[in-house]
């Protein structure tokens, strides 16, 4: 309508104006762009030159900047698949970090949702200051409890156990208090009417949880449980102080076998080792990552 | 619905028993390993003829008889040390049979730490590497290690010098641990670095002076004949302070012998060094962020040229260096003093209930024509002195080792006190670092100005906390 009524020369001007803004846009996007490649590859390049590093030798690693090797080897891959003694390879360490990881994911998840739709949805004698210690737990350093959880442990004769035990068992009290806060948090936001509903419906407070809380707090579970998967993998303290036979080490303590201060090594192996041995937990993280991001961003934000 | 909750709960139910089931495993392996052993006496038992053949067959050859039994043995180290261990527990087991070794290793990374809770709740393995200082941290009672005295009849104890295994005595005058190998610093040169710069590798103190100034009018500021972190000054202090006194700076009666201004003195040096050109700051060296050495681009590139570093580690310094490797030389002692120490030991538990069958192993691993051969000098070039014929014989030490190493032990050293790396003065936030850190930096960590005389005071008075003055 306006344009019908529009002059030619109006018609020009407004075409001119669209042009411009047209032209302006161009402009912003490609010097976005230009800024967010720029600092990707910033923010990419220590992973490249780690991955160039596994194919150069001592002097090279220390010496140059190039991702890309001068006089590329294959030693470090070499080396990297090399068992010792027999007892114990990369692939092996790979699978018992997993043959415990995965117990404590889920473990950890059970048990956090659990003490979380407690806390949030009961009222019971002593619940605030059992809510209070909990927090005061999330602030309690892991260095605090090595030494008395040890001896617990091994009180218990789980020190050097092949299950894993010291490892496993804890997470099934919901030990990890960050994630109890953090599902507590989320709860709060999930209404009460759709309890209530399902309460009218004749479901249970157990089956409430499964059936109506736990999918609406899904993304929270599943970050907790991404959290708890990348925190467990890469434990190095836990196993080394309740692993003692090689052939059970993960693949956190298998990395630094070699690394001997004292008479040196090849850095090449270790960066490959450790290239190898966090493809999984790269590829977990690609998999799950929408969910993953939601959950973290979907935690953070308060009613 | 209710199928599947019960579905649930039942599954539950089973992980649950899993795990009990597991949580009861420790002890019930734990109870058929016994009821193993016993079983394993049993057969021994039954098989007594063939037993009573082979023990006389053993006595007869002069080899010591011992009982049937698992023992636990670590170590820290790397690669090629694993390795070899491995192998030699191996040999051992083929050798005695009826002894299984159950073997552990790691890294040294965080490695005391997991000790440190092993030796607290009591149960550290029967057959040990040990650190020369853990005789203080961990068996101050002389509780921990077992009196090796007490099995000299199956270890060898002639093999090392009196002197050597005197280091390793306990409160109670008991033998905490064997000094495997004995190690020191010395210097390496970059030879081509020197070249360069139209010079020898300096062979005295006065020539290693004078190259600081030719180094940076010829080659430029950056280029430096020698590279010396905390400790290195300290020690290097030292030295110089021993070689003006005629006495060691800690006694053998452990006293402090120098006075404040001595002690000033030595520090007035040490800067007079970096005046000169011959060392880098602090500042400067920190300014790359290598931790050490090996890792240093300025050290790969030849612009420090000289290292003051233990005989046993050339080979971390050679490989870092690549295709230049060739350009590194072991120098002798330039400075009148040599800081010997023990590297590392084999101790045994006191706890252990095979004293006898843990020092079998000790001994085959550290003397025995055979198990030498094996562990070659993956712990240093060793004190044995049956082992270093075994391993020279097979020309097992490596040249530059074998350099190193002599002009370590061939300088005639000053006593000295190994209070000097106690662990108040020697470590990552202890004195040595901190004084020598901030008397670089001309001030300390709040930006306040740090003087000699602060850093002579800060340092003395550490050494007679741990060394009292005479």
């Amino acid at each position: 309508m306006a344009a019908a009524t529009m002059t030619p020369e109006e018609a020009r001007i407004l075409a001119a104006k669209n042009k411009k803004i047209k032209r302006r846009n161009a402009v912003n996007l490609t010097l976005r762009y230009t800024v967010l490649i720029l600092v990707g590859i910033v923010m990419v390049y220590p992973l490249i030159w780690m991955v160039g590093a596994t194919f150069k030798d001592n002097s090279e690693i220390f010496t140059s900047i190039n991702p890309i090797p001068k006089n590329i080897t294959f030693t470090g891959y070499q080396d990297a698949v090399k068992s010792y003694g027999g007892n114990i390879n990369i692939w092996k360490a790979m699978f018992n970090t997993y043959s415990y990881v995965i117990p404590e994911v889920i473990l950890t998840v059970i048990s956090s949702t659990l003490a979380a739709y407690g806390f949030a949805r009961f009222k019971f004698i002593g619940r605030n200051v059992m809510f209070a210690l909990m927090m005061a737990m999330l602030f309690l350093p892991q260095v605090v409890l090595n030494v008395p959880q040890y001896l617990l442990f091994n009180k218990f004769g789980w020190i050097g156990s092949q299950y894993y035990l010291p490892l496993i068992v804890p997470t099934a009290f919901a030990t990890e208090t960050y994630f109890v806060f953090m599902l507590v948090q989320f709860l709060r936001n999930v209404p009460h009417e759709l309890e209530e509903a399902a309460e009218i419906d004749g479901c249970g407070s157990f089956q409430t949880l499964v059936r109506i809380v736990v999918p609406m707090i899904m993304p929270a579970i599943v970050s907790c449980a991404l959290f708890k998967f990348m925190w467990a993998s890469n434990d190095f303290m836990g196993p080394l102080l309740y692993v003692n036979t090689p052939a059970k080490y993960p693949a956190t303590i298998f990395v630094k076998l070699s690394m001997d201060s004292d008479s040196g090594f090849n850095w090449n192996r270790v960066l490959a080792t450790s290239l190898i041995s966090i493809m999984p937990n790269i590829l977990v993280f690609f998999l799950a990552q929408n969910q993953f991001v939601d959950g973290v961003s979907a935690g953070g934000v308060k009613g | 619905m209710k199928k599947k909750i019960l579905a649930a709960i039942l599954s539950t139910a089973m992980v649950a028993t899993l795990l009990t089931g597991c949580g009861g495993s420790a002890d019930a392996t734990a109870d058929t390993s016994a009821a193993d052993t016993e079983t394993e006496t049993a057969e021994a038992d039954t098989a007594a003829e063939t037993e009573t053949a082979e023990e006389t067959e053993a006595e007869a050859s002069g080899e010591v008889t011992y009982e049937e039994c698992t023992l636990t043995f670590d170590w820290w180290g790397g690669d090629s040390r694993h390795e070899a261990t491995q192998a030699a527990v191996d040999a051992f087991m083929t050798k005695y049979p009826g002894i299984t070794v159950e073997v552990n290793f790691g890294a040294w990374t965080d490695w005391e730490t997991a000790k440190a809770a092993e030796y607290l709740s009591g149960n550290n393995p029967d057959v040990q590497q040990t650190n020369f200082d853990w005789i203080g941290k961990y068996d101050a009672d002389g509780e921990t290690y077992l009196d090796l005295n007490t099995v000299s009849d199956v270890l060898d104890l002639t093999q090392y010098d009196q002197s050597t295994l005197d280091t390793a005595m306990d409160s109670k005058g008991g033998l905490a641990g064997i000094p495997v190998s004995i190690t020191g610093r010395t210097f390496y040169w970059n030879q081509a670095t020197f070249e360069q710069a139209g010079l020898s590798v300096p062979t005295t103190l006065d020539e290693l002076l004078a190259a600081g100034p030719v180094f940076q009018e010829k080659l430029g500021d950056n280029y430096y004949p020698l590279v010396v972190g905390e400790y290195d000054r300290a020690i290097l202090m030292a030295f110089y302070l021993q070689a003006q006194t005629g006495e060691p700076v800690i006694n053998e009666s452990g006293n402090f012998t120098l006075t404040e201004d001595q002690v000033k003195e030595g520090l007035a040096w040490i800067q007079s060094l970096e005046e000169a050109h011959v060392i880098p700051t602090i500042a400067y060296i920190d300014g790359e962020g290598a931790d050490s050495m090996d890792k240093s681009a300025r050290f790969i590139n030849g612009e420090y040229a000289g290292i003051f570093e233990w005989d046993s580690s050339p080979a971390k310094y050679l490989s870092a260096l690549g295709e230049n490797s060739g350009d590194l030389v072991v120098g002798n002692e330039i400075i009148d003093g040599v800081f010997k120490k023990v590297s590392l030991m084999f101790s045994i538990s006191a706890t252990t209930e095979h004293p006898k069958e843990a020092a079998l192993l000790l001994n085959y691993l550290l003397n025995d024509e055979e198990g030498a051969a094996i562990m070659s000098t993956e712990r240093g070039i060793p004190e044995s002195k049956s082992a270093y014929a075994v391993l020279e014989a097979a020309g097992a030490i490596g040249a530059m080792e074998a350099e190193a190493h002599a002009a370590v032990m061939d300088a005639d050293p000053m006593y000295w006190n190994p209070l000097f790396d106690d662990s108040s003065l020697k470590g990552d936030t202890a004195v040595y670092t901190t004084v020598f850190e901030q008397f670089s930096y001309g001030q300390d960590a709040s930006g306040a100005a740090y003087t000699i005389d602060d850093a002579a005071s800060d340092l003395y008075n550490a050494y007679i906390a741990v060394a009292p003055a005479e």
